[in-house]
Order: C-alpha cells, then structure tokens, then sequence
C-alpha cells in the first residue's frame, strides 16, 4: 500500500507492505539505523520515536497506521536547537555506557520534558522512563541526568516550544 | 493478499461490515496483536478502528458519567483532570498498563476485546459497572454489553460475527462514603504482567459496609465481580473478623491457574492478601 507521512519533518511516500513494522521501515528503507530494535515486543523501548508528539515503540506501530502521522527519530531530535543540552547533560552525568538503549531512553526524556508539567520528582521519572530498559548503568546515572534537565527551565521551555511548533506534529 | 480498511466513519465502518464477507480483525492501538504473531500473521483482513475518529478521538464528560471511545489512548483519560477527580481508580489501572509508550497507543477497547484475565484495566471496568457499546449499530442503536458479558474465557469473547466495542460508558461512582483500592502484583513495579490484582469499590459510613464491589484479575478465566465475598461483607459492620471470613471466602471464590508468570497458590493467597489491605485500609478510614 501507498503511505505518506512525515519523518523528521520531512514529507516520506512510500510503498510499503501494511503490516511492515514502523522499526523496519525506519532502519531499511529510510536508512536511519539511530534506532535499534532490542525485544521487538514493546518491553524494551530501544526502539522509542516520537509519534505525533508522543513516545512510542516503533516495533509495535503498522506501516497501515502511519498515514498522515508526524514521527521523529534521534536523527530528527538532533537537528534541534535544544539537543546539544540535551546531549550534554548525558554525558556529563556519564548515562551512556554501551549506547544501545540510549536512543531510546534520549527520545522518551525528550517527550517527558516536552510533555509533563514540572517540576518533576525522581518518582515520576522513574515511572516516565519504566518502558526504557538499560542493562549497563544501573539507571542512577540516567535518572541524575534527566533531573538536572528537567530542573534547568530555559531548556524545558526551549523543548516545549519546539514540540509545539514542529514536533508534535497536529 | 492483506487487505486493511480504514473507514473514516461509523458509518462507513458498518457498511463494511455489512458488505464483506471475509473474516475481519479489529485492530486499535495494536501492541497486543502485534505482539501475538501468529494471529497477527493469519489476519488478512483488518479492519482499523483508529481510523473512525468518533471512536479514536470521542471523550465526553457529563456531571454523572463519561463516554470514551474504544481507540482512545489511554494516556489521553490518565492526562485527563476531571476524570483523575472522578475515576481515580480508572487512571490508575490505566497507570499500570505497559509503559508511557505503550499507554501512548493502548486503549480500553483493546485491552477489552484481547480478553486477558490479565488485563490492567478490567477489573477496574468491572467493579465501576462499565457499559460497553456494541456495533454494528442495528436501527441507529448500539447493542449494550458489560465486562462480564462480553469476556468468555481468556482470549475470547462473544464479539464473534464481527461486533465491535465502539464506546465505553462509565458512571461516575456516587461520592459521598465512597471507597475504592486498587493494586496490581506483578514481577517488578512498572512494564509487568499481572500475576494478581484486586479493584474494590465500595461504600460504606460509621464502618457499616452499605454496597461493596469486588473484582480480581488474573485468578479467573473471566473477570467477574466476587459475589460470593461481596455478600459476606455487604450490609454489615466491618470488624477483624469478618475481614478475616471475607479473604478466606475470596481465596475459595477465585479459580487460579499455574503459569510462566506464577502458580496458582500464590495467586490465590495474594488475592486473598490483596483484599485483606484492602478492608483493613477502609477499617482505618473509619477508625480516624
């Protein structure tokens, strides 16, 4: 089937099968590998973009659904103003270790600053981030990072524009 | 060859019901069906309910009542502020399915129509006496279900001839006296499969349970309220004793089984655990 929606905003028609998995269409037709597949069934969250403004996991989202939707990847978030912080604020607080997860867990904290209302308390980080799953840094050091993020209210504001006005997408 | 409907309306919807004859799958947020390759694989026709935006966007709060539409994610009722007031039991339940991307896409409907004794938000319907809106619409009217009606055995409904869930009605429950609880067991906090849960709503004044409703998950093959316990507890005063009689009551009520997840003894102390915490936070209500 005919699909047309927006990658990393721009406009993408493709011909694709309709149960084609969002992950698949992403990394071997789009060629953007930023996203990685770990479980394949929703519990890991490597695969996490951002779907008209909300977190998803690619690997459960049909080519069929796609139509018309907004999604950005990692590769579209770093195009953004805001990410070098965003960037900065992970390595600073060492929350990447292998890198595998880290994608995923930059587009879910991205979509959490974008969309909760602060200030945040480490519990609900924690419960924000809880569809991210990580095997090397044990989480301090991420959670550390998302923290002093959400804590620094230019960026938050920056991201919160940003999401409004191009992300979300509608 | 696949085939995928995507009506735009109701209207359209029904007429596609009406007209094909092939085997159809409803589909709404997918991450169930997704997940079940085979049965994901074998559906070769799917019919796309996030596509009808009555049903994908449809959320109409009144004084008394809310009606949501089958394929609205649940991330839209937990963000909601009058039905965290009114239904705080429901965001809950909510709260606890999959992970923020999941509930991104999850919805009632689906979490319904997947028929797990496993599913967060079921017990929860349940006890808040959920009416569930049945199509293909028949003279304009929907077709009125509830939980217990609809869910057969695990897996199974009675949406066989290709009925749909179009709309879920919820009363808000009357406030005054009003108590509720809800808790889920699993593996770890968050992103788990439940290996027992317990939803109670109940009202009650001066520790005299006037109506309780109580419904557990994952310990039957079909969620269904615990009449058998309710009535021990209903219409009387509650003391250690009866609170003790009730677990026990419960603990033979339920039917659990033995799987990956846990075994059918646990499940069935837990559950009986679950409402002892539950009754006993109600009991310290009244003693304040």
């Amino acid at each position: 089937m005919q699909i047309r929606f927006f990658v990393n905003g721009k406009e993408v028609e493709l011909s694709v099968s309709p149960k084609r998995r969002l992950l698949d269409i992403l990394r071997e037709d789009l060629d953007l590998v930023g996203t990685k597949e770990g479980c394949g069934k929703g519990e890991c969250g490597a695969c996490t973009v951002v779907m008209n403004g909300l977190a998803v996991n690619s690997c459960l989202v049909p080519a069929f659904q796609l139509d018309q939707c907004h999604i950005f990847t990692i590769e579209g978030l770093r195009e953004r103003p805001w990410f070098p912080l965003l960037e900065r604020a992970y390595v600073d607080h060492g929350a990447v270790q292998c890198g595998f997860c880290t994608t995923g867990f930059v587009m879910s904290t991205a979509a959490l600053l974008a969309n909760a209302a602060p200030p945040l308390s480490l519990e609900q980080i924690k419960w924000q981030l809880a569809g991210n799953i990580c095997r090397c840094t044990g989480y301090a050091k991420i959670l550390a990072a998302v923290m002093d993020l959400s804590q620094q209210q230019s960026v938050v504001n920056e991201i919160k524009l940003d999401w409004q006005s191009a992300i979300g997408g509608r | 060859m696949e085939r995928i409907f995507r009506p735009r309306s109701l209207e359209e919807l029904d007429r596609i019901i009406r007209e094909d004859s092939t085997y159809l799958t409803f589909v709404a947020g997918a991450t169930d069906l997704m997940v079940q390759r085979q049965h994901w694989n074998d559906a070769l026709s799917l019919v796309d309910l996030t596509a009808v935006q009555e049903i994908r966007e449809h959320l109409e709060v009144r004084d008394d009542q809310v009606l949501i539409g089958a394929a609205v994610p649940v991330s839209r009722l937990i963000a909601h502020p009058i039905l965290q007031q009114r239904l705080p039991m429901l965001i809950e339940s909510c709260r606890q399915i999959g992970s923020v991307q999941i509930q991104n896409r999850a919805t009632l409907g689906g979490n319904i129509a997947n028929a797990s004794p496993a599913g967060d938000s079921l017990p929860v319907l349940c006890v808040l006496g959920a009416e569930l809106w049945i199509g293909p619409q028949k003279n304009g009217q929907f077709e009125i279900s509830t939980i217990e009606q609809v869910m057969r055995n695990p897996g199974e409904t009675s949406l066989a001839g290709h009925r749909y869930i179009a709309f879920i009605r919820i009363p808000f429950p009357r406030e005054k006296n009003c108590y509720w609880y809800f808790r889920k067991v699993g593996q770890r906090k968050a992103l788990t499969i439940s290996k027992v849960s317990l939803a109670v709503l109940g009202w009650s004044e001066d520790g005299n349970v006037e109506e309780i409703r109580i419904a557990p998950g994952s310990v039957t093959p079909q969620i269904r309220r615990a009449r058998a316990t309710e009535a021990v507890i209903e219409r009387q005063v509650l003391t250690e004793a009866l609170i003790d009689t009730a677990c026990q009551v419960l603990q033979k009520e339920v039917n659990p089984i033995s799987d990956i997840r846990s075994n059918e003894n646990f499940r069935r102390r837990v559950c009986g655990e679950l409402l002892r915490e539950a009754l006993f936070k109600l009991l310290w209500e009244h003693a304040r």
